[in-house]
Formats: C-alpha cells, structure tokens, sequence
C-alpha cells in the first residue's frame, strides 16, 4: 500500500511539473516523398504514437501522442535511423509548471534526467520547447561542435550510473 | 529518333539536380527497415539474329533486413528458347558501410554482391547475371543526392559459372569481367511538394558498361529512363537501352525495361 502511495506520488509530480504535449523531428538526407513517406509510416507504427503530421518539403514530422502515453524519445529516433535517414533536429514541447532549471545541471523532471546546455537558468513555466542535442539528436557535425558546452562524460554516452540522461537547451 | 531522346535528356538535365531511385542500377542508399518491396521487371530485348523480341520476366522481392542491410530475390523466366519459362533465379545483398546525411542531401556508400543460377543456354559472351548466366558478382556503389539531383556510380567484378546445363563455352580465361555504371536522376515533378498522394516523376540517365578482364572487349549502352511514383509507394519505370560500344557480342544489345513495383513500409 505504502509503495502504491509512492508510485501514485512520483506519477503525480511527473504529471504536475512538465507534461510532453508533442515533438518535432526534422530528417535528413532525404528529398522524395517515397522517403518521407517510409519515416511516417515507421513512426504511427509505435504504440505511444497518436497522430503524425509531416511537411514533405522540410522533412519534418509532428508527433502528437496517446493521452498519459509514456513517450520513448530514443524510439523515435531510432524509427527514423530504420528508415535510412538520421535526426537533424528534434524538439520537444512541454507543458512546464514551475521548473527551476540551472546551466551544465541534471534536473529531474519526472522520470526523465535532463541535462540543461548553454542556458541561462531559471524557472519554466507554461508551454516551452526544448531542444535535444544528444548522438543522434542533431547532426554528427553539431553534437561535435557541443561538445564544448559542458565537461561532463555524460555528453559523449548519454548516460550516468545506467541511467539516460538528455542534453538539452532552449 | 534516338538523337531526339538524348537531346531531351541533355536539355532537362543541364539545371542539374534529381532522384536516386534508378532504373538500371541500384543507389548505395537502402530501403527502410521492415519494409517489402515486390518488383514485376520486364525486359523486351531485340534479338538482332533472329529478328525476334525476347520477353524476360524478373519477378522480384526486397527486404529491408536492418536499417544497413537489405536483400533481393529474384526469379527469372523468358521466352528466349520459345516457350514461356523458369529459368533460374538470384539472391541480391547489400549493405550500406557510410552515410553523411544533411537536411535535402546526402553521400552514402554500400557494398553489394549478388549470385544467380541459370539452367538456360548459354548464348553469349558478355556475363549477364540477371536471367542468362549462373555466377556471382561483387561491387562497390557511391551516390550522392542534393536536392532534387542525385548522382550515382558503381564497379563490381563479375565470375561466370557454368550454367546448370551448359557449360560457359568461351573459354575458362572469359569468366572474369567487370561492370561499371554511371547515373544521374533528377525529379522533375512535383515543382513543389505537399502530399504524399502527388505523382512524382522523375528522369533519369544511365550509363552501363562492361569489359572483359581477359580479352579486354567491352561494351556500353546509355539508358534513358522515366519514372513515375504514386501515392509515394507505388512505381512505374521505363527505359531503354542503347548500344553505344558493341566489342563485346551479345544476342539482345539494346531494349526495354518496363517495371512494376509496390512498396510496403513497416510491414512487420
């Protein structure tokens, strides 16, 4: 029962202090349609995945999803790496309620670590969208050129202790 | 006539910029993972002894294994010998080693090779793997796609076996060639894209050549193309090729090639 409180609790707080209202991926090394068509196809295949709207011309998709749907941001990358193509920019948007952020620093949102880059701290609130720079999040040439932007070993893995943590900036 | 086409050709390509998805050759990119592919190739290829057109149906199936990886199998049947029938088959693979990607471009490399059996005669002296000689063939291809442009080449070295029944009958010395492509697509259409269920065309121009490694004899053929895709998986190509360099003897030298092909994305 008292794990059961605490379970209820941690969903709460995740729930309550930043909620992911969609995100944005735009491909790259794609121009047909044929192409574009076989990222969309692959990401509406994840169960998580509500609706995808895609703009052929800028290879960017819109991801909206299920309603309490724990959203896998390295599964939808790896939909698009499946395609053939890779992940130039991803963006999330989220619905933050209060969310004090610090530069170089983990915060816990939820279940989820992220790691904030080249920000100036603060606090968050309402809709905001954040930025993803992790391997594969952006452009190889681009997570290189980050690499600058913090010390930690976490940057090149994407992990600390097992556990993944997302670099981000706004 | 032929000048005509070529002329078009030369004229649409010169702004420069088109598609990889060619007719007569494959790019170094891949299709997506978990997907099926079915092909229907048609070949009509002029018998220029027998004054004949010899029909070849190349019934074809492709896997996307991994996002690096994909495979072709294939049939072959033909009208070659008068009646309509199997002749053999072939397994296709290849394997995508480097890819640098940019949002409307990309260079990628692969590496391919490809066996086939055939239990047909053997009739000519240049090795044609796909629905005339039993063999194997492994290559290199590089392409390169930048907005609506993409430029492609590829060698591989080719070993003629014997075929089921026959024998290679031109000497033990013959059985080594090399193949090398050269091609260029552009799309033409759409100007500007909003939807997947827009018609795209695409034109495309090939240059595919051969030289064999003991005699030296080669042949060249250009291949003009167009290509049509619906609701952004389905595709219709046609082509024809074109002998330019005839050292190399062969029974049907120039053609065409009709194909049908369906794709189904994230199949499983």
């Amino acid at each position: 029962m008292k794990n059961l409180i605490i379970i209820a609790l941690v969903l709460f707080s995740f729930t309550a202090n930043a909620q992911v209202k969609g995100v944005t991926i735009q491909a790259s090394g794609l121009t047909c349609s044929m192409c574009s068509n076989s990222i969309f196809k692959a990401l509406q295949k994840l169960d998580f995945v509500d609706k995808v709207d895609a703009n052929i011309k800028t290879s960017s998709f819109e991801i909206s999803f299920k309603p309490n749907a724990v959203v896998d941001f390295d599964k939808l990358k790896a939909k698009v790496e499946d395609a053939g193509f890779f992940v130039a920019n991803f963006t999330v948007t989220y619905n933050f309620n209060a969310l004090a952020i610090a530069n170089d620093k983990h915060i816990n949102v939820g279940n989820t670590v992220f790691h904030f880059l080249n920000v100036k701290g603060g606090v968050l609130s309402g809709e905001k969208k954040i930025r993803f720079l992790d391997k594969g999040f952006v452009s190889a040439k681009e997570f290189k050129k980050n690499s600058s932007l913090t010390k930690m070993a976490c940057y090149k893995t994407g992990k600390e202790l097992e556990k993944r943590i997302f670099h981000v900036t706004i | 006539m032929q000048r005509l086409i070529l002329l078009l050709f030369a004229f649409s390509f010169k702004a420069a910029a088109a598609q990889e998805l060619y007719v007569f050759t494959e790019p170094a990119s891949n299709m997506a993972a978990k997907s099926i592919g079915l092909r229907a190739n048609n070949y009509l290829m002029f018998n220029k002894s027998t004054k004949e057109t010899n029909y070849h149906l190349v019934p074809e199936v492709m896997w996307g294994l991994s996002k690096k990886i994909m495979i072709h199998a294939e049939a072959f049947l033909s009208n070659r010998n008068n009646s309509f029938v199997a002749e053999g088959g072939g397994a296709y693979i290849k394997y995508r080693f480097y890819s640098v990607d940019e949002v409307h471009s990309h260079f990628r490399m692969a590496l391919y090779g490809r066996y086939s059996f055939n239990n047909s005669d053997v009739h000519q002296q240049v090795i044609d793997l796909i629905g005339h000689n039993s063999g194997y063939e492994g290559g290199l291809v590089a392409t390169k796609l930048k907005n609506k442009v993409a430029v492609s080449a590829s060698a591989s070295y080719l070993y003629a076996e014997d075929n089921y029944k026959e024998k290679f009958i031109y000497g033990n010395k013959n059985r080594h060639a090399v193949n090398y492509t050269a091609s260029i697509g552009k799309l033409m259409l759409p100007k500007e894209y909003s939807s997947y269920k827009q018609t795209n065309v695409n034109l495309m121009l090939e240059m595919l050549g051969q030289v064999n490694l003991n005699t030296g004899y080669s042949f060249l053929d250009i291949a003009p193309s167009v290509q049509f895709i619906f609701l952004s998986r389905m595709r219709i190509d046609a082509g024809y090729r074109i002998p330019l360099v005839k050292d190399l003897s062969r029974t049907t030298p120039g053609g065409f090639l009709v194909r049908l092909e369906y794709n189904i994305f994230n199949a499983y």
